[in-house]
């Protein structure tokens, strides 16, 4: 009893519990306006409300699948592309500046042209997203294929594997950590962009719902929905954290 | 059953001695690097015969151009003169009856596959079907006596075990020809003379033609028929000295044999001053 | 030169393929414009200064965001390393806050500020201030702990081993975290200024977009892309001289 009263887990839970008081009492006590700063109460009512009613399922459902088509998309091209382009000296002499150029443009900085090609559609969020989620995959990719391990490369020539095999077997492998590590920065990209194309196109998920509220200064509404992103957002790294330990389950194996 | 290699043309190359085809020649073979291949030689003029079944070590000095010469017997280079041949034909790439083992098994195990699937990866290139790889595999490793690490992960290995992992790998392709690159150099004395007592057990056995190598010139006596001593800066041969004690050898009493003692003397000598030589 | 020579003829031959497509009118001017009009139109942008207004509008609110979170970023990023215990406690809550995407901030900021720099530089430091939070920890539990004891044993106040000591022995590390930051505060800067801030170089792409000035709008992304690329190029040059920066961290 003792070690967990003095546990961290419980002072950890005290201070945030007690922040949130805090907050609480402020707004109760008119000392903040409860336009701009909801209390956490109503916060939370409005919260469980949107969960008991079912409101909360569509715009979660579609933002997250926005994301994840867009994420898919960007993961598959990126690693194809990575893996040709990684894996051959001249196509990354040719290509390396035009890459190296496109790495600190902004992802959202497609979206005028974007706009200009698709208009405010759905078509365009998917677009934008694949996009600008497709650079660190793309890039961690060229990376992993571009340094297998000499002695590795020695090893498939001196069995003669095809190079079909050597990608497969030896070089997609041994490119897998830099793969992911570079997977999880694009579906944060793809979460960001997800939102952001919501809000510039109307289109139906989180993003639009926060925006509303805030035109319609519906601020429990709004306070909530950035509860849910930022939900949604730890557990797609989790889930992804999670898939990386598993595939990497090699690497933690020590004597 | 063993690969065959694919060009099977009789082209032969003329022997040196009138009997058999040697399963490895070398003629003036010599290897500069840099741009256009014009740079400092590695490796200047070598020449010499392995015979079938031949256990031959090479020893010399850092920097002399062994591992420079055994990639080039691997064919995963080629050399700026000379001609190699491997049972007759022209080495002019990697042959799966070449099994190359390097020093660094840290970095030439795939250290995503466990030990069968290392062992696999050679049965896959061979184009084993499935259904026979694991039998395969369970020989292999209870030959290298591995049998009890097979779902281990090559990280959770010692050094010892991880280059059994590479030579189980290496036998399985069947090969002709074993070319190690001082594979127990990194290893402590104790496990370095096991292994070294497996490998000449099993190239026995096999009657497996060897090219070993080694900058542990009494490694190089015990294990070899006849040991090739190079200098260096550029590597050339300085000398060849056949063994010429019987086998099977113990790492005891063959170390005391006069010829042991005497070819270590003679060549410690030569060594010395190859190392020195411009 | 072979190495140059190849890297920039894929980029060349795209811009003259452009170029002549466009003027067979296989390529609509609206949505694909033409090389030549893009640089008559960044040309004219810059001598007439709006491009420059623009960017310096962008400049003002990422730097702002920057600044409000590097202060606040290593302020508490010291006091949550030199206590581990401190930070076991406020740690989740800092967990629980990092992964809402800075752009989900934007319409809170809006309701907040309304439109301007204040929004805008309150979701950028938002966005920045958790990298540097994070690795300010990190740098500081990583500093020779004998340099510790001997800011203790010299007595000395808070600023001071601040200034003195701990500062310094974490810098190295610290920088990497403030280069992080400012290249994620050019990024979400151009996002809340294309999405619904009036002002900055994201905003004038939008307008840009909206009158169908392709080429305006794609000679302001060339121009976003090069700032972006020099301000790279400029941190990792700044970082090279820094003495200890870059090398990974003063810890034992």
């Amino acid at each position: 009893m003792r070690r967990l009263l003095g546990s961290p887990a419980l002072g950890a839970a005290v201070f945030a519990a007690g922040l949130l008081l805090a907050w609480q009492v402020l707004v109760d006590q008119k000392l903040i306006s409860p336009v701009f700063f909801p209390s956490p109460s109503r916060t939370l009512e409005e919260l469980w409300d949107q969960v008991a009613s079912g409101r909360l399922w569509d715009p979660l459902a579609a933002t997250t699948l926005r994301m994840f088509y867009g994420f898919a998309l960007a993961s598959l091209l990126g690693v194809v592309l990575g893996a040709a382009i990684g894996s051959s000296r001249t196509a990354r002499e040719f290509l390396a500046p035009l890459l190296e150029l496109m790495r600190p443009l902004p992802a959202s900085a497609i979206i005028p042209p974007a706009i200009l090609f698709f208009g405010l559609s759905a078509k365009m969020a998917t677009i934008v997203i694949a996009f600008g989620a497709i650079w660190p995959v793309l890039l961690a990719s060229v990376h992993g294929f571009a340094n297998v391990e000499r002695l590795l490369q020695d090893l498939c020539a001196a069995l003669r594997l095809s190079r079909r095999d050597y990608l497969l077997k030896v070089a997609f492998p041994s490119a897998l950590p830099d793969i992911l590590a570079g997977a999880r920065v694009s579906l944060a990209i793809a979460l960001i962009l997800a939102v952001v194309t919501e809000m510039q196109a109307s289109q139906p998920g989180l993003g639009q719902n926060i925006l509303l509220a805030q035109r319609t200064y519906r601020s429990p509404e709004l306070y909530a929905g950035v509860v849910t992103l930022g939900i949604l957002g730890f557990l797609i790294n989790r889930l992804l954290l999670l898939i990386e330990r598993r595939v990497l389950r090699w690497q933690a194996a020590q004597q | 059953m063993p690969v065959q290699m694919k060009e099977d043309r009789a082209v032969q190359a003329a022997p040196a001695r009138g009997a058999a085809v040697p399963a490895v020649s070398v003629r003036g073979v010599s290897m500069a690097f840099g741009a256009e291949r014009k740079g400092p030689e590695v490796l200047a003029d070598i020449s010499f015969d392995v015979s079938e079944g031949e256990f031959l070590c090479i020893v010399g000095p850092s920097g002399c151009g062994k591992t420079t010469l055994l990639r080039l017997l691997s064919g995963l280079i080629r050399p700026t003169a000379g001609e190699i041949h491997f049972h007759g034909q022209r080495v002019s790439g990697t042959s799966r009856d070449r099994a190359i083992i390097f020093q660094d098994y840290s970095k030439a195990l795939l250290p995503w596959r466990t030990v069968a699937g290392n062992i696999s990866l050679s049965l896959e290139a061979c184009g084993v079907p499935a259904p026979e790889r694991s039998g395969r595999i369970r020989a292999l490793l209870a030959k290298m006596g591995l049998s009890h690490t097979a779902r281990h992960y090559p990280n959770q290995l010692s050094g010892g075990m991880q280059q059994r992992v590479q030579i189980a790998r290496c036998l399985a392709q069947q090969p002709k020809l074993l070319l190690m690159d001082e594979p127990f150099g990194a290893l402590d004395a104790l496990t370095r003379q096991k292994l070294q007592d497996e490998v000449a057990r099993i190239a026995g056995e096999q009657r497996t033609t060897v090219v070993f190598i080694t900058h542990d010139l009494e490694e190089a006596i015990y294990l070899g028929d006849r040991v090739i001593a190079l200098a260096s800066n550029p590597g050339r041969i300085a000398e060849m000295v056949e063994v010429g004690i019987a086998r099977p050898r113990n790492q005891l009493e063959t170390r005391e044999d006069e010829r042991f003692l005497a070819h270590r003397h003679h060549l410690f000598g030569l060594l010395q001053d190859a190392s020195f030589s411009p | 030169m072979t190495r140059l020579l190849r890297g920039t003829a894929i980029p060349l031959l795209l811009i003259i393929s452009w170029e002549i497509f466009s003027r067979t009118g296989s390529l609509p001017m609206d949505t694909f414009s033409r090389p030549s009009a893009i640089v008559a139109a960044g040309a004219s942008g810059l001598a007439d200064g709006s491009l420059l207004t623009a960017t310096w509008q962008t400049f003002e609110a990422a730097l702002t965001g920057f600044a409000i979170a590097a202060v606040l970023g290593i302020f508490f990023g010291v006091v949550l390393g030199l206590a581990p215990r401190l930070e076991a406690i406020v740690g989740p809550s800092i967990d629980a806050l990092r992964p809402i995407p800075a752009v989900a901030l934007i319409p809170l900021t809006l309701l907040l500020f309304g439109f301007g720099l204040k929004m805008e530089a309150s979701v950028i430091a938002f966005a920045c201030l958790w990298p540097i939070l994070i690795v300010t920890v990190v740098a500081v539990r990583g500093i020779e702990p004998r340099l510790l004891e001997v800011s203790n044993a010299l007595e000395l106040s808070f600023a001071a081993r601040m200034r003195k000591i701990i500062l310094p022995a974490a810098l190295g590390r610290i920088t990497v975290g403030l280069r992080v930051a400012i290249g994620i505060s050019l990024v979400v800067a151009v996002t809340v200024e294309i999405v619904l801030n009036p002002r900055g170089l994201g905003y004038t792409m939008i307008v840009a977009q909206q009158q169908l000035r392709s080429d305006l709008m794609y000679a302001q992304l060339v121009w976003l892309g090069l700032l972006g690329w020099g301000i790279n190029a400029l941190l990792e040059r700044a970082v090279s001289r820094w003495p200890g920066a870059g090398v990974p961290g003063s810890d034992a």
